[in-house]
């Protein structure tokens, strides 16, 4: 009941926030309305941060404690990470074509560490399709995880690094958090863009979580199964039946 | 296309993918809740066995 009022305010946010976004804050002077993107392209990536984050965490508490409810959370963090960033790759694209002129460019850090990110995470989902053993494939998973969390700071970093099309921080530092180089009203936008994003992330991360763990108990009802079946056919009768 | 035929694609792809991927969410949850009630409830009707269901 909680969650469904979670999924209720995150939806609710989303919607404000957007009407927020698209008809209360004016467009930009330079970029016009295509600056608009921008609050659901930025608030994206950074709940695509979140979301790996979250799996590279659960997955060193996996290895740590061996407890099968951290890959659940991993599980859900790299599910809801990589449709994140697949949406502020895609909200890049469609504000890069008016205001840069291209969709996308390959020679740019930022925009290419951010494809190795959803390359990498999506590896990891594939992953965990490949072992039917739920220790093996947390194990497994939690060190793909952790691994391709490198890539996290090099995204982020990336347009401080090197340079390329891609501006850097409006907002990054402490002292960018006091005076951003933005309007406050498009900075007002973009926390409520990502506030918005941050429940509706909460209420997937609950669901997603309850699924896996339900998708874990329906699995290990298979195997009891085909355990059960394989005995059967090793010795002639129901495994459940007495020896006699 | 124009900014705002621009501004229209990325709103619409990336709420609309949240709303499809909620909707998927809560199917996939009500799906697999249903198949474990099912698993339950069969193994409740099963016989009594000396291996306790199993």
């Amino acid at each position: 009941m909680k969650t469904r009022v979670l999924g209720v305010a995150g939806l609710l946010a989303v919607i404000g926030a957007a009407f927020f976004g698209l008809f209360v804050v004016p467009a930009d002077l330079n970029q016009g309305d295509a600056q608009r993107i921008m609050y659901v392209h930025v608030a994206s990536a950074w709940i695509a941060y979140l979301s790996f984050g979250v799996t590279a965490m659960a997955g060193l508490g996996y290895l740590w404690r061996r407890d099968l409810r951290l890959d659940a959370i991993a599980l859900a963090g790299a599910e809801v990470g990589v449709m994140f960033t697949a949406f502020a790759i895609w909200g890049g694209m469609m504000w890069g074509r008016p205001v840069w002129g291209v969709f996308w460019q390959w020679e740019d850090p930022r925009l290419t560490t951010t494809a190795l990110l959803l390359a990498l995470y999506l590896g990891y989902l594939l992953l965990r399709r490949l072992s039917e053993d739920p220790a093996r494939r947390a194990t497994r998973a939690a060190i793909v995880g952790l691994v391709a969390a490198v890539d996290i700071p090099i995204v982020h970093f990336s347009v401080i690094w090197w340079r390329g099309l891609h501006q850097g921080p409006t907002i990054g530092s402490p002292d960018k958090l006091l005076h951003p180089s933005a309007p406050l009203q498009f900075v007002a936008a973009l926390l409520l863009m990502l506030g918005a994003f941050t429940l509706v992330w909460s209420y997937f991360m609950i669901r997603r979580y309850q699924l896996a763990r339900i998708e874990w108990q329906i699995e290990e009802h298979g195997r009891v199964g085909r355990i059960s079946a394989a005995r059967r056919a090793a010795f002639g009768a129901p495994a459940e039946e007495p020896i006699r | 296309m124009t900014d705002l035929g621009f501004v229209v694609a990325a709103y619409g792809v990336i709420l609309g993918g949240v709303a499809i991927y909620a909707l998927t969410l809560v199917r996939r949850l009500r799906i697999a809740r249903e198949a474990s009630l099912r698993i339950r409830r069969d193994a409740d009707a099963a016989p009594p066995t000396p291996s306790g269901g199993r």
